[in-house]
């Protein structure tokens, strides 16, 4: 059961910091570039936009349709 | 015989269909959100590896292919440069998502180490949380088109 409970708090951390990430990102002067510019950048090649694209699908479909 | 072959009386322009708001803009905005938060309700009610849980995934993936790719709207500018530092950051935190989500298909103990969407599932499974969800996958999903 332990172990149960250190893998929700290991998802949350991980969820935690890509927030806190996000909110860094979105300070004026910030070196840290939000996810939607670090997605448009990875997204300039036409590979990269498809990949992501991609990801963004399979997201959707591993959540709702399985 | 028009009210334009009427000497005096101007012809009407023809008539459009508009929505009856002083904001034409933010009316189709509204259309379109009612529209998606429709969609994302009738697709929370869809049953895990049914044909329609599928569709309710493809079709929006098959609309933002066309959009992204056949039509593309107007895009946000991509940044010319990032900074490399700061960028890391993000790159450690979504490796460490996948690292922790792949170690827990590997191990496949739903007991001690169960993956993400195993401990959602419950969630899921409540129709107004699933709609909630679904409505903001598709919104990312617009976001990344505009990317």
């Amino acid at each position: 059961m332990i172990y149960r409970v250190i893998t929700v708090i290991g998802f949350a951390g991980v969820i935690a910091v890509l927030f806190t990430l996000e909110y860094l990102g979105r300070r004026k002067n910030s070196t840290i570039p939000t996810l939607g510019e670090f997605l448009g950048y990875a997204m300039r090649p036409r590979a990269g936009r498809l990949l992501i694209l991609l990801g963004w699908l399979w997201l959707g479909w591993h959540f709702f349709s399985r | 015989m028009t009210t334009g072959d009427i000497p005096g009386v101007p012809e009407r322009p023809p008539r459009r269909l508009r929505l009856p708001t002083v904001n034409g803009r933010l009316a189709g905005k509204a259309a379109i959100g009612a529209v998606l938060v429709a969609y994302s309700w009738v697709a929370g009610g869809t049953t895990p590896f049914t044909r329609n849980s599928l569709l309710i995934v493809l079709v929006p993936g098959a609309v933002l292919g066309v959009i992204a790719y056949g039509r593309p709207v107007q895009r946000i500018p991509p940044p010319d440069r990032l900074d490399l530092t700061g960028s890391s950051y993000w790159i450690l935190a979504i490796a460490a998502l996948f690292e922790w989500e792949a170690s827990a298909f590997r191990d496949f103990t739903n007991t001690w180490h169960p993956p993400l969407s195993n401990l959602v599932t419950p969630a899921l499974g409540v129709h107004p949380l699933k709609t909630v969800a679904v409505l903001m996958w598709l919104l990312a999903g617009w976001g990344l088109a505009r990317r």
